[in-house]
């Protein structure tokens, strides 16, 4: 076994398992496009010096912890950041490295740690400059780059929200009202579930009274309509979402804001794990997922996925998924037996358990309303890359296309730069409700997975 | 679940789909057109160049093929790997000229009826086809061709030095000239198969998407329908193997025979959206560059026996980017979108493979059309219509029936 294990991704999956490797004497390779490790929960700050209190003392701890755990190990795990994997095979994977050159890297085990991306909604406005993904907004606070300008409203699914609210407000800006999609009731069904993780349900309680006190409004079963605005944000209309979140148009509210968070939820990356031709199935929401077992390894047997590529659980579980996956590796590589990888593993799970219960609790009450496609108006833009509004989508389905080759052919949905990860989700439900059928296909991610300057290739040789 | 149709139509490609539009034009006939949107689709994968004179000439689609062909025929004369082999160009039989010429002569009239009838705009462009000359080899080539076409003369322009930099500067400054060939032009192709099928559809046909032909059904020694994974059987009296490059299997089925069609994989690379750079498209000894409707500029395109086999390759995007930047120096500091891979259905001669056979009453070919089945897809339906009514052909099709390969011992 001449090659060290490679790991693509430095969020919190990624450093766990290449702390388990090294605690077990073994080097990994580290790929990360970012500057700087931690992922999208514990990158830090991109200055020095930068106090994060506003975002609580266990946050802090947390990142502190997982930073000093990762540099006790730093000289066996040869990390390079600023590398993307734009794609690969079962064999080797293409990166794009710091001097934007692409660099072939060979690997006999890979550990695919790559993350999520947030869930799009398309609705009238959600294009308008000031209209923001959540988590986005959420890394901008937490890296310490910006703040919003003027009032924003949150609108979206999940504990993050009371989160990033408290959050934006410790920070200084002006939070104008929340708008969970998701009634009081259906939480409260959960709290049984949600009592599996205690501090985290008291952390959320005790966001609940920071926002109460800080007259920051809650309100529970309401969701987003539209966004209003001429060159920028100026407004956003919200009104009661039913159990299929499908909004009652009777009941619309304008709220004046110039920054819109929006925060329906994650989807894994397949991008990656589909170039390099793994089994995919489908998750209860209909988005696409790379299979993995209890070992958290893929339908090939060298490739393991860990944090939210194997599913979304939040940071912690993420580290523990990593961990399970470095095991197993560490077992395949002849370092571990089966005894001893079985003991850990089971550790590890034991301790992931209680998460997943909680995990389960927030995902039913967070479980996406199959009615919230209605939003977007015949002229509203589906396809951003390539500006396809709905009623080209419209008259294509009606044209009889039944699947998602087809209608991005027929409308260029998906043909542009970020290859229908905006819009995939729309489509394939889109797809779904006017089939019948579970099954409409996918987009299959080419080579790059992200634009690549032709430059790139110069150095190359073209003898295969 | 039991359907009956006139025709049933194996395939849904450029050519599968044009056969559907000319036959619904009849308005008298129930026509199946079933597809099993097989990765690999070489429809989908083009290039869209109508490059009639160009690809009869060894350009375009057809440069690394015969710049393959003829370094293997030098190595194994010379054991040494040698680039183009200028002396012998490789130029198709005139009766393949005939068959692009007239079919490149039906797009203006078609598009416009696509349009006008159905409202599916396959963006056709009038481009022209400029082979730019790099070095002294590429100049005696391009000599040879227009040696070899005396009776295309109008169609052809010579550019020097400088008219190329007038006509096109974004070329290299290294060029020495250009050959244009002025009929060539280009559509898009993933377009121009979509406005058949919504055309054909608009007219009566039923598409079955998504369905797979498993088995041809026979009695009394014709056809007499197909057996699909998804839908059932179907009953017709003719059956047209649209099938592309997987048009052997289903041959084997309908007749017995093998028909020798194989797939010969292309690999593509596209740009971001650019300005307009490009007036034209433009051909090279390493490759062809096409700046499509919407900006793109599209780089092809290799041709490999891989099998089915329908990965990108670095290796050989490497050799793509490397050719395209000669060409085009202000493409290194561009950004490469997208890279895909297409089977086109290879024949041992490059010709399609065209009408009925002897041996089975009701069976119909329409495959094997290589590197050129955008360009030849027009005439394809018209020829196929004509043929199945008994009617008279726009031109013979002797050339292009299946029959011509008994006449050639293919080893099993
Ligand atoms: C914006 C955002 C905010 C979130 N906030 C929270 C939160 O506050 N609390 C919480 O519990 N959960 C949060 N989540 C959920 C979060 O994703 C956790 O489930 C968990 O931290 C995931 O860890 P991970 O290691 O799987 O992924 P990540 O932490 O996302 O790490 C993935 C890493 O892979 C890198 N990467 C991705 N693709 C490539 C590539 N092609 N080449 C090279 N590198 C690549 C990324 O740069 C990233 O550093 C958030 C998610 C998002 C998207
Ligand atoms: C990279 C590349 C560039 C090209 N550039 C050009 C160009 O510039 N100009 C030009 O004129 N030509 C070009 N070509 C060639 C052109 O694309 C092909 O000749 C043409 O698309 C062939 O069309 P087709 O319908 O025969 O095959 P396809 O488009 O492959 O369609 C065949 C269809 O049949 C279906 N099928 C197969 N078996 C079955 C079955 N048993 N049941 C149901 N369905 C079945 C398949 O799923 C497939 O969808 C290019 C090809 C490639 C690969």
């Amino acid at each position: 076994m001449s090659l060290r294990p490679v790991i693509v991704g430095g969020g919190s999956a990624g450093m766990a398992a290449a702390i388990e490797l090294a605690g077990a004497g073994v080097a990994s390779v580290l790929v990360d496009e970012a500057s700087r490790l931690g992922g999208v929960v514990y990158r830090g700050p991109l200055r020095a010096g930068v106090d994060l209190g506003y975002l609580g003392a266990r946050y802090s701890k947390a990142l502190k912890q997982l930073h000093t755990d990762f540099a006790a190990c730093a000289e066996h795990v040869d990390v390079r950041l600023g590398s993307r994997v734009v794609g690969g095979d079962a064999q080797r994977l293409m990166v794009l490295d710091e001097h934007e050159q692409l660099q072939p890297l060979d690997y006999s085990h890979l550990l695919l740690a790559a993350g999520c991306h947030e869930r799009n909604v398309p609705f009238p406005g959600w294009t308008l400059p000031g209209v923001m993904l959540l988590g986005g907004l959420q890394l901008q606070i937490k890296s310490n780059v910006v703040k919003p300008l003027g009032g924003t409203l949150i609108a979206g699914t999940g504990p993050l929200l009371p989160l990033v609210a408290c959050q934006l407000h410790a920070a200084g800006a002006k939070v104008v009202g929340v708008y969970e999609a998701c009634a009081f009731s259906r939480i409260a069904r959960q709290s049984l579930a949600l009592m599996n993780k205690p501090q985290l349900f008291l952390d959320g309680l005790s966001m609940l009274g920071y926002m109460k006190l800080h007259g920051i409004d809650m309100h529970y079963g309401w969701g987003v309509v539209s966004a209003q605005g001429e060159a920028e944000l100026s407004g956003v209309s919200v009104a009661p979402y039913d159990a299929h979140w499908q909004a009652d148009m009777s009941r619309v509210q304008r709220q004046p804001a110039q920054t819109l968070a929006v925060g329906y939820g994650f989807i894994p990356r397949t991008q990656l794990s589909q170039q390099l031709g793994l089994a995919h199935g489908f998750s209860d929401d209909g988005y696409l997922r790379a299979d993995c077992n209890v070992w958290q390894q893929s339908s090939l047997a060298h490739i393991h996925l860990a944090g939210d590529m194997g599913g979304i659980r939040g940071g912690e579980a993420a580290m523990l998924t990593g961990r399970i996956a470095a095991v197993s590796m560490l077992q395949r590589r002849g370092v571990l037996d089966a005894e001893q990888a079985i003991e850990r593993r089971e550790r590890y799970l034991g301790r992931l358990a209680a998460i997943t219960r909680f995990r389960s609790g927030v995902e039913r009450y967070t479980a996406r309303g199959p009615a919230q496609i209605e939003l977007a108006q015949p002229d509203t833009v589906i396809c951003r890359c390539e500006q396809v509004r709905r009623e080209a989508i419209d008259v294509a389905l009606a044209q009889g296309v039944e699947d998602m080759a087809s209608l991005k052919m027929r409308t260029r949905v998906s043909m542009g730069d970020c290859q229908g990860r905006m819009c995939v989700g729309y489509c394939s439900d889109r797809l779904r409700a006017a089939t019948g059928r579970a099954d409409v296909g996918w987009l299959r991610p080419r080579f790059p997975l992200e634009p690549i300057p032709f430059s790139a290739f110069q150095h190359l040789g073209t003898e295969a | 679940m039991n359907k009956t149709y006139d025709i049933v139509i194996a395939g849904a490609g450029v050519i599968g789909a044009s056969c559907a539009y000319q036959l619904s034009k009849r308005g008298n006939l129930r026509i199946a057109l079933i597809d099993d949107k097989r990765p690999g689709n070489a429809t989908r994968a083009s290039a869209g160049g109508l490059w009639a004179i160009g690809e009869s000439v060894g350009l375009g689609c057809g440069v690394i093929f015969f710049r393959m062909l003829s370094s293997q025929a030098k190595r194994q004369a010379h054991g040494a790997a040698v680039a183009v082999d200028s002396s012998t160009p490789h130029i198709l039989p005139e009766c393949f000229f005939d068959l692009a010429l007239q079919s490149n002569a039906l797009y203006p009239q078609l598009h416009e009826e696509l349009i006008a009838r159905h409202g599916m705009d396959f963006k056709f462009e009038r481009t022209g086809l400029k082979y730019v000359i790099q070095d002294d080899e590429d100049q005696l080539y391009a000599e040879h061709i227009v040696r070899h076409i005396p009776h295309l003369q109008a169609q052809i322009r010579w550019l020097d030095r400088q008219a190329l930099r007038q006509a096109e500067p974004a070329i290299t400054e290294q060029a020495h000239g250009a050959l244009e060939f002025l009929c060539d032009h280009q559509l898009s192709p993933f377009r121009l198969c979509d406005a058949y099928m919504e055309a054909a559809r608009q007219n009566g046909v039923d598409l079955y998407p998504n369905t797979c032909v498993s088995q041809v059904l026979h009695h009394g020694g014709r056809i007499k329908g197909v057996r699909t994974e998804q839908a059932g059987d179907f009953h017709c009296d003719t059956l047209i193997n649209a099938a592309g490059a997987w048009a052997a299997e289903l041959s084997e089925w309908a007749t017995g025979t093998r028909l020798p069609v194989n797939p010969v994989k292309g690999q593509i690379v596209l740009t971001e959206r650019m300005p307009r750079l490009l007036d034209g498209c433009i051909t090279t000894s390493d490759c062809y560059l096409a700046q499509k409707d919407n900006g793109e500029i599209l780089i092809g395109s290799t041709t490999e026996e891989k099998g089915f086999d329908v990965t990108t390759t670095v290796p050989e995007i490497t050799s793509l980017v490397q050719g395209a930047i000669r060409c085009m120096p202000q493409l290194a500091g561009v950004n490469l979108k997208r890279t895909w891979a297409g089977l086109r259905p290879g024949s041992p001669d490059e010709l399609p493979i065209l009408g009925p056979v002897d041996e089975m009453p009701g069976y119909f070919n329409a495959c094997g059309h290589f590197r050129t089945g955008m360009l030849t897809s027009a005439i394809t339906g018209v020829l196929l219509d004509k043929v199945i009514h008994n009617e008279r052909t726009p031109l013979d099709l002797a050339p292009f029936l299946a029959s011509r390969f008994e006449r050639v011992a293919v080893p099993a």
